[in-house]
């Protein structure tokens, strides 16, 4: 008798039957208390905000669509607002939080890089940049790229300045956006950056002839990332380099004895002595070696 | 079955109800389409200077342009699609396009499509050759390229537990190139050709529930890289001077690389919220891309090969090569509540990856009567293993006050070879070890203040590469203050010093940005400003040896940068004026000055057309390189139609 390999038993398809079923049976109808007011009394003295959100994608909270909130979308966020309305007091409504916002939004797709994210650690907040009271269908989300790469500058000042620079991605220019390269929303990666193909740089998702794999890798690129060589916002020097000429980004590695690589327990080739930096020819690394990003080839990345 | 069909036929035409007309001459369920389109022409006038550069910094042209059009389509009869919102930009000529569609229909299918054109020169002759203004021209890389990114995407039953999702996504350049035919003793600069291609194509489900959500996605790519080389002129090379009395050059050339590739890829991602403090989050992303290369190369001419101090005449050679990169990543994080002030962070990542590849050749060398063979077999192997932890205490001082302290761990592995070795180059193998104190404060002061500081301090007992970060401080701060009713002011700091003093390195980084910015909004007036200055600082000194005295020396790169940005924003009359723009200048080892100025007026010219014009500068230039300065202006005239 053939015997089961219990490990096929547990597949993939075995673990999608095993969370559709914790999702468990519908609960009832949710009923609300006397110290619930419901959207109708809110939209009396806050008639403009209540419009907006019927246009925007919340109104399934109102409609009752999604979530167990039907007729009180507002106190789905605010709380119970019955005594708001009676005193019109600010400290009798609560403000909302990101934890207010995530007691929704935080099981999706989107937010699975959260708890590693910058703007988790710091606390900055879903309405920084999601406009909840607007009306749209784009204005709870930035959409246009104008507008999206100005909601990341309104904070990040330093890096708008950055793209003011010669020679730069195309941000200003609105023919990219800040959540091209970034998630805001957080990312396992560094710089909260997105990813190409799962677990690749989000770079090479544009720039698909650096992906590789080369049969002669250029370690800093898979090492280091690359930030290694390149101001990936904006530099005044040529190609984005993060030195003003390619044999400063070249020698900083590339100048280290057998003997000093041994102390200091670091990676990186020595130039061959014929390499004389007085002679132009020389002082120009990129000439010969332009496979910089790695070479199906060559492994001294000349071809 | 006639009988049950003509019952079934006049219940129907029964139940119907009387056709009524409709009330309105646009029936109730016709689209409504609102949007605007901005055409018109721009004339560039002659760039003055270096033609090269502006086409490698700006490169926009004269012409009829379509400069935006954008458009939404609302359905009131939700039948097809909700709403579909069309954008395009920059068409006609300029050196980026973009086009983006996006529909839905709530609860159904989300679909967008997302399509970028992009023209890339690049053709700067200071690009590392530091001696071009002494008449030496050594810059032959250079590139006039098209590239077409694109991407779909089609999420079905959005917003339901179960949402299945589908994506194609492609990347392709091509175009001309100036390249090298690197030999010994001398090298040829060459026009060449290339294309490559990259699709990935990925599909899988979302699940969601209340306390959790899984994504299992499953993808694959392709990829194909074509470059050629040919010459059939004579080419003397950068290096004219003879070797033992021999003048090398090149008669003829033809240079072929073929790449093929493909990989898949496995993604899952996790989240799950079991009790109402405890959030947990894990992801486990595979992928294995390989590519199989064929390389060709007849050349005839003038060579030496030095080892040999062989002359020929001619080389023929062929190549095949493979790669391949097996890739894992995983991490597990948690968020744990316990207690209403405290949230605790904890993640652990692991990303490994591990690239192979092998080349067999083989060719012949061909001398005046005589031709030798060869064969060449390399074998070449890069990996490394890096994982970290870090945990994260945040703790909520007061309503407004909250602190974090935390740490990070990071360790690793990494090998580089290629065998069999050739000269000074060995297997190259290094550890990683580093700590990092992490810490922040971040004050609110309701709407009115923000304040957040962030420290990273790390000491390492080891790193990949001399300039990788070692012991290093990162400091940042960010600032946001309600000075009245109408000025907001921002304020950022950032610093990065990094050291690694171990033996024969030597090597410091400092860079510090201080920004500010401020928006102004007058009550009642017509205007507004917004503007923001920053200054930055770089500075990095590292050892190294001449390699053909062996003498020490420091290279040093400085960089002090000021930028000044500024817009005003005013209406008269029915009339907008936005005038402003942006200026750089820059000192230390590459003193540059980039200045952006602009001026925009637009107005009415019927209900629904407006006009529109804008003036543009372009300042461009580099003290020690001045044969690349560039300046032009750009003026505009067009119409906005809306709809």
């Amino acid at each position: 008798m053939p015997s089961i390999d219990m490990r096929a038993v547990f597949c993939p398809a075995s673990l999608v039957a095993l969370l559709l079923a914790a999702g468990g049976a519908a609960a009832a109808p949710r009923t609300f208390g006397p110290e619930y007011a419901g959207s109708s009394v809110c939209q009396t003295c806050h008639e403009d905000i209540s419009k907006a959100l019927l246009k925007s994608p919340h109104n399934t909270v109102e409609t009752g669509k999604s979530k167990d909130w039907k007729e009180h979308s507002c106190e789905s966020c605010h709380g119970a607002g019955a005594k708001h309305a009676e005193s019109a007091g600010i400290t009798d409504i609560t403000r909302p939080t990101d934890k207010t916002c995530l007691s929704c939004h935080l099981n999706q797709p989107t937010k699975a890089g959260r708890i590693q994210s910058t703007h988790a650690k710091n606390a900055v907040s879903c309405s920084g940049c999601h406009k909840v009271h607007e009306s749209g269908g784009t204005a709870l989300v930035a959409r246009k790229p104008a507008a999206v790469n100005a909601q990341c500058e309104s904070c990040h000042i330093t890096v708008k300045a950055e793209f003011a620079k010669p020679f730069r991605h195309k941000v200003p220019e609105n023919a990219m956006t800040c959540v091209d390269c970034h998630n805001p929303h957080g990312s396992a990666r560094t710089a909260m950056s997105q990813s190409f193909a799962a677990n690749e740089p989000g770079c090479v998702g544009c720039h698909s002839d650096k992906r590789g794999p080369f049969t002669f890798e250029h370690g800093p690129v898979r090492f280091d990332g690359c930030a290694t060589c390149h101001e990936s916002h904006g530099s005044t020097n040529p190609r984005m380099l993060a030195r003003a000429e390619a044999r400063q980004v070249c020698l900083e590695c590339h100048a280290n004895l057998p003997a000093q690589r041994a102390a200091t327990a670091v990676m990186g080739v020595v130039p061959a002595a014929f390499h004389d930096l007085r002679s132009a020819r020389y002082q120009n690394c990129t000439v010969c070696h332009q496979k910089v990003h790695g070479s199906f080839i060559d492994r001294n990345l000349l071809r | 079955m006639r009988t049950l069909l003509f019952l079934v036929v006049a219940a129907t035409l029964t139940g119907q109800e009387p056709k009524v007309p409709p009330a309105s001459p646009v029936p109730a369920s016709e689209p409504r389409i609102s949007g605007t389109i901005d055409a018109g022409y721009r004339s560039r006038t002659d760039v003055g200077g270096s033609f090269e550069t502006w086409r490698s910094v700006v490169n926009l042209g004269s012409g009829p342009k379509l400069f935006g059009a954008d458009f939404t389509i609302i359905s009131p009869g939700h039948k097809l699609f909700d709403a579909i919102h069309v954008r395009g930009y920059d068409w006609g000529g300029d050196p980026y396009s973009t086009f983006h569609l996006d529909a839905a229909k709530q609860g159904v299918y989300h679909f967008n499509a997302d399509y970028r054109g992009s023209r890339y020169f690049n053709n700067l002759p200071s690009f590392a050759d530091p001696l071009i203004a002494r008449g030496i021209y050594l810059d032959e890389q250079s590139r006039d390229l098209r590239r077409r990114i694109s991407g779909f995407n089609l999420d079905l039953r959005p917003g339901h537990r179960v949402a299945p999702f589908l994506g194609y996504d492609r990347a392709a350049d091509s175009g001309h190139t100036v390249t090298v035919f690197q030999t010994d003793g001398n090298d040829y600069a060459l026009p060449g050709e290339l294309a490559d291609s990259s699709n990935l194509f990925r599909g899988g489900i979302h699940i969601t529930g209340d306390r959790y959500h899984a994504t299992l996605e499953q993808g694959g790519t392709s990829f194909r890289s074509d470059e050629s080389t040919f010459s059939r002129l004579a080419n003397a090379g950068n290096s004219p001077t003879p070797i033992l009395g021999q003048t090398l050059g090149l008669t003829t050339l033809l240079r072929a690389t073929g790449v093929r590739g493909s990989g898949v890829y496995s993604r899952a991602i996790f989240t799950v919220s079991p009790l109402h403090w405890l959030d947990l989050s894990a992801s486990f992303l595979f992928a294995q891309p390989k590519n199989e290369v064929n390389y060709s190369q007849a050349d005839t001419g003038s060579f030496v090969l030095l080892r040999q101090l062989l002359f020929y005449s001619g080389q023929q050679s062929v190549l095949a090569a493979t790669a391949k990169m097996p890739h894992t990543a995983a991490n597990l994080a948690f968020e744990a509540r316990p207690m209403s002030r405290l949230r605790l962070l904890e993640s652990w990542s692991t990303d490994r990856l591990h690239s192979a590849g092998s080349t067999a050749g083989r060719g012949t060398l061909l001398a005046p009567g005589s031709a030798t063979n060869f064969t060449s077999a390399l074998t070449s192997a890069l990996a490394t293993n890096r994982s970290q932890v870090e945990t994260n205490a945040i703790f909520d001082l007061t309503r407004s006050l909250t602190v974090r302290g935390g740490h990070r761990y990071v360790w690793g592995m990494a090998y580089d070879t290629t065998l069999p070795p050739e000269g000074l180059i060995t297997v190259a193998r290094t550890v990683l070890h580093q700590h990092v104190a992490l810490g922040s404060v971040t004050l609110r002061r309701g709407s009115r203040l923000w304040v957040t500081g962030e420290i990273e301090a790390a000491s390492s007992g080891g790193g990949y590469y001399r300039t990788s970060l070692y012991d290093y401080r990162r400091v940042r701060l960010q600032g946001r203050y309600q000075l009245s009713k109408t000025v907001q002011l921002h304020a950022n700091y950032r610093l990065l010093s990094n050291e690694n003093p171990l033996g024969g390195t030597g090597y410091y980084l400092l860079g510090h940005q201080e920004s500010m910015a401020l928006a102004w909004t007058p009550a009642g007036r017509k205007w507004n400003f917004d503007g923001a200055y920053e200054h930055c600082g770089y500075q990095s000194r590292i050892g190294y040896r001449i390699p053909q005295t062996l003498a020490t020396s420091v290279s040093v790169y400085r960089e002090n940068c000021h930028t000044v940005s500024g817009m005003l924003h005013a209406e008269f009359a029915q009339v907008k004026l936005t005038a402003g723009g942006s200026l750089v200048t820059t000192s230390g080892t590459r003193p540059t000055a980039w200045y952006q100025p602009a001026i925009k007026i637009d107005g009415p010219v019927r209900k629904r057309v407006g006009w529109f014009g804008e003036w543009r500068y372009y300042g461009f230039g580099e003290t020690f390189s001045r044969y690349e300065n560039f300046r032009a202006h750009l003026i505009t005239l067009g119409l906005r139609f809306s709809i």
